[in-house]
């Protein structure tokens, strides 16, 4: 021990290693840690008697529009969408498992499928125990469907294992952009209930404009899918519909300046 | 050619859902303390634990761990004294004022606590273990040295993994008479007639050498032990809050309070005259 | 020679304060993994005679966008069923919000399995000694959260234990946790346990008295519990959307919410 204060207790340097900071921004390398083929946002939103999801079919590479065609909302046994943002080997993983998980159900005899809440929490799981090992699925993911009671159920898990639910999901780009307009037309759970899927769809459709006009990292083509207790209603080749671009030429910055 | 085709490919997917150690761990009715600890899957869990909690070298680290002590422990005639502050501190906040630090190991045996508090509840709670099933085994008390022993030995097994600690462990028995033992996570073990460990340990020993002598009457001794925690609280910034006070005899120990230094401290102003740098006027 | 050592200018062995300043390392960093995040919110708890009260927001954020306005930082602890009604304890925990989930599973679970092996549930005392074992298990990797557990003691008095989040513990007559701990700590202080508050005209100068301490009674608590929560509110961005407040008394674990306010 030594004779100043603050020393005590504290691990020495000639003991442990200088303090390194680098392990606090970065954490040590091991795996490889960061995404290259990315995926943007995934936009959710409840409705009366169902959920809305869509996302865009872009995958980047850096900034590099490479894959034009990409799918990322991926149905799960008729009851469930799951939508992926974030790495896109991953996601394909992530897929793979999903598949094996759903023969798996299927052999078990058991008439129960699995609803959207059951998949949600053995995807948390899943990326909890990952993060946990140091090597994360670098997603975050956006689980639409039905719970246990047949009530709309919506909500995320992402690399961390970090998860909440919400009348209105945004991931990536939409957490900033989409959710303030998702939210002003469902506040809380009784506006949701109180939506019909028109209106539902309207509204991510909405959002996906704007995000298209911002996000940097955004294509107009899209999937969006609407789960209710019928079933799963998905298209993945939508284009968006009446963009204005008037806008464009007000804003000093977007696009190319003439004066 | 199969061999050759297994070994460079990986499966599809890995089973994800692989809980059977966990959950076998819930069937275990085994005693919960063991020496099992989960550890980061790094090169460097030492460093990236210390990167994560060491407040001092990086105040915005995430994780803050409990810190901050004064604490002393001597021996005199009488048997020993052994008395603590109760501050613990997580940066520049005072995380509580009502920490026991003195660690009842069992009815005869004392530890204190400073650096980390977890890791000194922890570890002295698994050294009470230890002690009682030596107790079991050998049909006798267990004596200090070999108890201080068992804590130095553990704690040197985990050296450089970044426990942080500086106990002392007080006991009276037939055998050996008042014994004293100061433990730190470094691996250190040593007997002696006093200690103060802590961010304020310079301060009680101040106090405590020019005041101590072994012949101390009981009385003197309490007194002395605790005017050194309050001389320390008075100036170490990580120490205050209440002085707790133990005085450790061959038919075990017996606690002598867990008292508020704010009015000790003016008793002793006002009264004694002492602490004349402190103003007593009320502005 | 040997007191030079610690001098960083002689090159010698240095401690982790910094003795010379210190500048963050140059160079360009690259993007990795680090699995800790922050998700906020508060928690806060008051023990009283006969029993305890346990509150978190329900806010849940990251960085400076909220997740969501209803995600429960409270839970019931060691049911026998799913739904916790047989309840008699109850966990809060705040910080690292998947880290939380995983204790919380954790506790649950092992309470679980002691009422099955016992036949009986498992004491306050006993899991929060438990409690603490189980966050020092993860001692060299831990769990980013505090955590405070609450129930009833043996003698059917409010029990409140505070957690670091290595597992130190302590029982106390109240505290908070979490973004806003600062904020509200200091105010439990002054009108739980009366701190700094003196009898008027008990005595002149260091002669006055201290105002002497006495249990509350539930209602007040429970005011004392919302004026924090608001006030917390007030000023701490991380805070807010709802109020939830879990009272754990001899007939059970009643539950609350209040709204609070969502800007």
């Amino acid at each position: 021990m030594n004779h100043l204060p603050q020393a005590w207790g504290r691990p020495r340097d000639d003991v442990y290693g200088a303090y390194d900071h680098a392990y606090l921004q970065n954490g040590p390398k091991q795996h490889t840690q960061s995404p290259a083929v990315t995926g943007t946002s995934v936009l959710a939103l409840k409705f009366k008697d169902g959920v809305v999801i869509a996302a865009d079919n872009l995958a980047s590479y850096g900034s590099l529009a490479r894959f034009t065609d990409v799918k990322r909302l991926r149905k799960f046994a008729d009851t469930t969408v799951v939508g992926f943002g974030g790495d896109v080997s991953d996601m394909q993983y992530l897929d793979r498992l999903l598949n094996s998980l759903d023969i798996e159900e299927a052999y078990g005899g058991s008439s129960h499928t699995l609803n959207a809440q059951n998949l949600h929490t053995y995807l948390s799981k899943v990326m909890y125990k990952r993060r946990s090992e140091f090597n994360p699925l670098w997603n975050q993911l956006l689980v639409a469907g039905l719970d246990g009671e047949g009530k709309p159920f919506l909500a995320s898990a992402d690399l961390l294992g970090t998860t909440f639910s919400s009348p209105s999901l945004a991931t990536g780009f939409g957490a900033h952009l989409a959710q303030p307009l998702l939210r002003k037309v469902a506040f809380d759970e009784e506006a949701a209930a109180k939506l019909t899927v028109e209106e539902a769809v309207e509204a991510i459709k909405e959002s996906m404009k704007v995000l298209f006009y911002r996000d940097a990292r955004s294509l107009d083509k899209y999937s969006i899918a609407v789960v209710t207790k019928d079933g799963i209603d998905l298209k993945q080749d939508e284009k968006l519909e009446k963009q204005s671009w008037a806008f464009a030429d007000q804003i000093r910055g977007y696009g190319t300046q003439i004066n | 050619m199969d061999t050759l085709v297994a070994q460079y490919s990986r499966p599809m997917f890995e089973k994800e859902n692989n809980y059977d150690e966990d959950q076998m761990d819930l069937y275990n009715p085994a005693p919960s303390m063991s020496l099992k600890f989960a550890m980061p899957p790094i090169a460097q869990p030492s460093a990236w634990l210390r990167a994560a909690t060491d407040d001092h070298a990086n105040p915005d680290c995430p994780i803050k761990i409990a810190h901050g002590t004064t604490t002393l422990a001597f021996r005199f005639q009488g048997g020993i004294i052994v008395a603590t502050d109760s501050r613990a501190t997580a940066g520049n906040w005072i995380a509580s004022q009502t920490v026991k630090k003195v660690i009842e190991i069992n009815s005869c045996l004392l530890g204190t606590m400073a650096g980390g508090a977890a890791d000194c509840q922890y570890w002295l709670a698994y050294l009470g273990m230890q002690c009682r099933l030596y107790e079991l085994r050998h049909h006798r008390r267990i004596s200090v040295a070999a108890a201080s022993k068992i804590l130095a030995n553990l704690v040197y097994s985990y050296k450089g993994r970044g426990l942080s600690m500086g106990t002392m462990c007080a006991g009276v028995t037939p055998s050996e008479g008042p014994a004293l033992y100061y433990i730190d996570s470094d691996g250190t073990r040593l007997a002696g007639n006093m200690f103060c460990v802590g961010s304020g340990q310079t301060f009680a020993y101040g106090v405590l050498d020019a005041e101590y002598s072994y012949d101390l009457s009981e009385e003197e001794a309490l007194a002395l032990g605790s005017r050194s925690i309050l001389a320390a609280t008075h100036r170490d910034a990580y120490s205050g809050g209440f002085i707790n006070l133990y005085h450790v005899k061959e038919d075990g120990w017996v606690k002598h309070g867990f008292n508020d230094t704010n009015p000790i401290f003016w008793k002793t102003k006002l009264e004694k005259g002492e602490f004349s740098n402190v103003t007593s006027e009320m502005v | 020679m040997a007191m030079f050592s610690q001098n960083p200018l002689m090159n010698g062995p240095n401690y982790s304060f910094s003795q010379t300043p210190s500048t963050a390392a140059a160079g360009n960093k690259e993007h990795s993994f680090y699995p800790y995040t922050d998700n906020g919110g508060s928690t806060l708890a008051i023990s009283g005679n006969d029993f305890t009260i346990i509150a978190g927001d329900t806010r849940s954020t990251s960085g400076y966008n909220i997740n969501t306005r209803y995600s429960p930082k409270v839970f019931k602890i060691g049911g026998t069923t799913s739904s916790q009604d047989d309840a008699t304890l109850v966990l809060s925990v705040v910080g690292f919000a998947a880290d939380g989930a995983a204790l919380k599973e954790r506790l649950d679970a092992i309470v679980k399995m002691y009422r099955y092996q016992h036949g009986k549930p498992m004491s306050v005392k006993a899991c929060a000694q438990r409690l603490s074992t189980i966050l020092y298990g993860k001692r060299f990797f831990p769990y980013y959260v505090t955590a405070i557990l609450g129930g009833l003691d043996e003698e059917g008095k409010g029990a409140v234990y505070s957690y670091d989040p290595v597992g130190s513990y302590e029982r106390e007559q109240c505290r908070a946790a979490g973004a806003a701990a600062s904020l509200i700590m200091p105010f439990l202080d002054n009108q739980v346990n009366y701190k700094n508050q003196y009898i008027p005209g008990s005595g002149e100068g260091h002669a006055l008295q201290e105002r002497e301490k006495i249990p509350l009674p539930r209602n007040e608590v429970e005011d004392l519990v919302k004026d924090a929560f608001d006030s917390a509110v007030e000023r701490h961005i991380e805070v807010g959307d709802g109020l939830q407040m879990l009272i754990i008394t001899k007939s059970g674990i009643e539950e609350k919410y209040l709204p609070l306010k969502k800007d």
